[in-house]
């Protein structure tokens, strides 16, 4: 018997890659073409080698950008644990507990560049933070927070968190929602305390969630940009204490016209946050099939 | 067919209604024409339909403001300006109409960028859609940027002499690529420090006492900050320091053959000395200090904050739309000077992108919105000033100020006939720019030695030199 090709299935396909094609692929093939040039985006490339990839090895600020991602990293297992912990605070049926879901929910929907500014504000040598401070003796000359190389990370850090925290405790409340109430029912029986409950029942339950947040939540905090733009009102912070490796690319490509060089950046991005979520599926793939 | 026709005369008869020529001063304005249609049928009674009434523009006569020739028929073309939309858009389109009609047939596609401008413009660029007819900055060395890529229209054999010298010579001759030009000269600024008198009067000290150069800011700061606990509200600027060491320390930031860098000379140094000592006295506001964004250090003034600031008397608008209350309290002074003498250079111009299709309607755009009586007419709505002499003859400059805004008024020409671009051709100024800032931050807050921090600046400029 032979199998009759049939060409319908591929021209459902032909819409999607088409797209797929125009915006994704082109784009990825144009960089790796401009990376090996000098390219100032209003005039035409021009092809020089690896001198870009040379050249970013040298660059001190390169390996300062790079490492204030990895460091930018550490939001991810917050986010996890902060997430977690508001899921299982708000996985009760308590009055009003739909308007608290609601309420934690809200950053997440509000523009990155918005809160961005909010925070700025507040954060200012005037602001808010800075008036409660002083008004509770806590200090006695308002801090430049934004001012000092020291808290510029830290504060971008604690944004993106605040930001996304919100979002994944639905995702975890989700996942909570999911897990038999039987087997809370047995751990009681077993003699669990609160605590022992959620770490041998809720955490192994929520694993799939764990795996996908932390997929998630690691490559936007590789990919971090808008939260240190608005907070540093585009400069990078003092002495590039803000300057991740996206920022860098941008200031490469759109602040000093190196196309061309900020391509090369993203050449790196692209191994870097290709190798994470190779390293991510890997785990989840292993943690299913363990399961 | 009995009711044969014998004849359909179809006439179109155009009735002009004050159909005057249009003067050198008044211009023309659109007049209401109706079209009738008249059947004759054989026989039969004539019949008269006024099928519709349109408005039309009468045929151009002399126009004293239509001063370039050879303008395309046809020519459509693209004008982008920078942050004037919402405000000035019925300036922008009356001036439009205006040049339409001393150049009939020429259609103008206007749009305005802000924030992303300079991203739009080389995506433009890249993509073979530049517009025609660019606002570009002085002030940010925009002109010679995009000058120096060979992305703009050299000026010099295609605008009549008699249109040169409509402009202040000083103008005209800003930002040059090897001596050649690229720019109309637009509305000008004339910089001014914004006082808050609210703080500033808190110190003791009067309006009059404003320091006159800039060597006298770090005591005022000091003084501030001792008496009222705020901070001076001061910026680099971020994206030319190479211009502001040159205007304010009177640096030579380039030896005369452009072989070499030259900006850790002893009044280099003396310029960064005295804002480290601001930074380490703790009188200025670091994050002001060091953003490139103007507007993050005019709201700090705006929202009360800050004894001064340093900007042109236009973003006073700014002030009273956003802050009344302080608005009532401002005081005026002229900005302090450095030691090159220069009080700045100029503000916004316009250019032509090189491979326009349409030069001369693009060329003509231009010049007719750095006219004489274009420019007087922007600087009625708002506080910017002409670069051309002859607007300033009008009354409205002579008249006594009234509003805070117009405080400059009575000394605006003379100081718009010395703005000067006195900062020399610099190659790879984005790059060399990028390096002093970083040397200038490692000084500012890294404790490293203004003179270290400019010599290895120098040498890290010097290696992009051939």
């Amino acid at each position: 018997m032979t199998k009759k090709l049939s060409l319908t299935p591929y021209l459902f396909l032909i819409p999607a890659l088409l797209v797929i094609a125009v915006f994704v692929l082109y784009p990825i093939v144009a960089v790796v073409y401009y990376s090996f040039t000098d390219y100032s985006i209003s005039t035409p490339p021009e092809w020089v080698g690896l001198k870009n990839y040379q050249q970013l090895m040298k660059d001190p600020i390169f390996w300062q950008a790079l490492s204030h991602s990895l460091i930018y990293l550490i939001v991810t297992p917050t986010l996890i644990f902060l997430s977690i912990l508001l899921a299982i605070v708000v996985n009760r049926k308590l009055p009003g507990i739909h308007a608290f879901r609601a309420l934690f929910f809200i950053p997440a929907i509000s523009g990155s560049i918005a809160v961005g500014i909010a925070w700025r504000l507040m954060l200012d040598t005037n602001g808010i933070i800075n008036g409660t401070l002083l008004s509770l003796g806590i200090l006695k000359e308002p801090i430049q927070w934004l001012a000092e190389p020291a808290y510029t990370l830290p504060i971008a850090m604690m944004l993106t968190t605040w930001l996304g925290v919100g979002y994944y405790m639905m995702v975890f409340l989700a996942g909570l929602q999911n897990i038999p109430e039987e087997l809370y029912d047995a751990a009681l029986i077993d003699g669990c305390n609160v605590w022992q409950k959620h770490r041998h029942v809720s955490i192994p339950g929520l694993r799939p969630q764990i795996t996908f947040v932390a997929v998630i939540s690691s490559l936007a905090a590789l990919q971090v940009f808008n939260e240190i733009f608005t907070l540093t009102g585009g400069l990078g912070g003092i002495l590039n204490s803000g300057v991740t490796i996206v920022f860098y690319l941008w200031r490469q490509a759109f602040r000093l016209n190196h196309a061309g060089f900020a391509s090369a950046i993203a050449m790196v991005l692209l191994v870097i946050t290709l190798a994470f979520s190779i390293m991510n599926i890997r785990i989840l793939e292993r943690g299913t099939e363990a399961d | 067919m009995r009711t044969r026709l014998f004849a359909l005369l179809i006439m179109v008869s155009i009735l002009l209604s004050g159909c005057a020529q249009p003067t050198t001063q008044v211009p023309a304005e659109p007049v209401k024409e109706t079209v009738v249609v008249t059947v004759e049928v054989p026989g039969e009674v004539q019949v008269t339909t006024v099928v519709e009434e349109v408005l039309v523009t009468p045929t151009p006569g002399p126009n004293p403001e239509a001063v370039i020739e050879g303008v395309e028929q046809n020519a459509e073309i693209t004008f982008w300006t920078f942050w004037l939309s919402p405000t000035f858009n019925d300036y922008i389109k009356s001036t439009i109409a205006r040049f339409q009609e001393a150049y009939p047939g020429v259609t103008v596609n206007w749009e305005d960028h802000q924030a992303t401008f300079q991203d739009d413009l080389r995506n433009a660029f890249a993509a073979g859609n530049a517009p025609d007819v660019i606002n570009l900055s002085i002030s940010e060395g925009w002109v010679s940027d995009y000058a120096t890529q060979g992305l703009l229209l050299p000026l010099d054999d295609v605008v009549p002499q008699s249109a040169i010298d409509m402009y202040f010579p000083n103008l005209w001759d800003q930002q040059l690529v090897d001596g050649t030009h690229y720019q109309f000269p637009w509305y000008q600024g004339i910089q001014v420090n914004l006082v808050n008198r609210q703080i500033y009067d808190q110190t003791g000290l009067t309006i009059e006492d404003f320091p006159k150069t800039v060597d006298g800011l770090p005591a005022l700061c000091k003084t501030i900050k001792e008496v009222t606990g705020t901070l001076c509200d001061i910026r680099l600027t971020v994206n030319d320091l190479l211009a502001q060491m040159t205007y304010e320390g009177g640096v030579q930031v380039i030896n005369a053959d452009g072989t070499a860098f030259t900006f850790d000379s002893p009044e280099a140094v003396a310029w960064l000395q005295l804002y480290v000592n601001m930074v380490k006295d703790g009188t200025v506001d670091k994050t002001v200090l060091v953003t490139d964004q103007d507007r993050v250090g005019l709201d700090l003034f705006t929202t009360g904050q800050a004894a001064f600031y340093n900007t042109g008397p236009n973003l006073i608008r700014e002030v009273r739309a956003n802050n009344p209350g302080l608005y009532g309290y401002l005081a005026v002074v002229p900005a302090p000077v450095g030691k090159s003498g220069v009080v700045g250079k100029g503000l916004m111009a316009i250019s032509v992108k090189a491979d326009t299709a349409f030069p001369n309607a693009s060329i003509a755009l231009s010049q007719f919105f750095t006219n004489p009586r274009s420019m007087l007419e922007f600087s009625k709505i708002v506080a910017i000033y002409p670069s051309t002499p002859a607007s300033y003859d009008d009354p409205f400059f002579s008249a006594a100020p009234v509003a805070i805004e117009d405080s400059a008024k009575p000394y605006a020409k003379d100081a718009v006939s010395k703005l000067a671009d006195i900062v020399p051709t610099v190659p790879h100024k984005a790059d060399v720019n990028e390096i002093v800032l970083q040397a200038i931050q490692q000084a500012l807050f890294n404790n490293v030695d203004p003179q270290q921090a400019l010599s290895d600046a120098v040498a890290s400029a010097n290696a992009l030199l051939p």
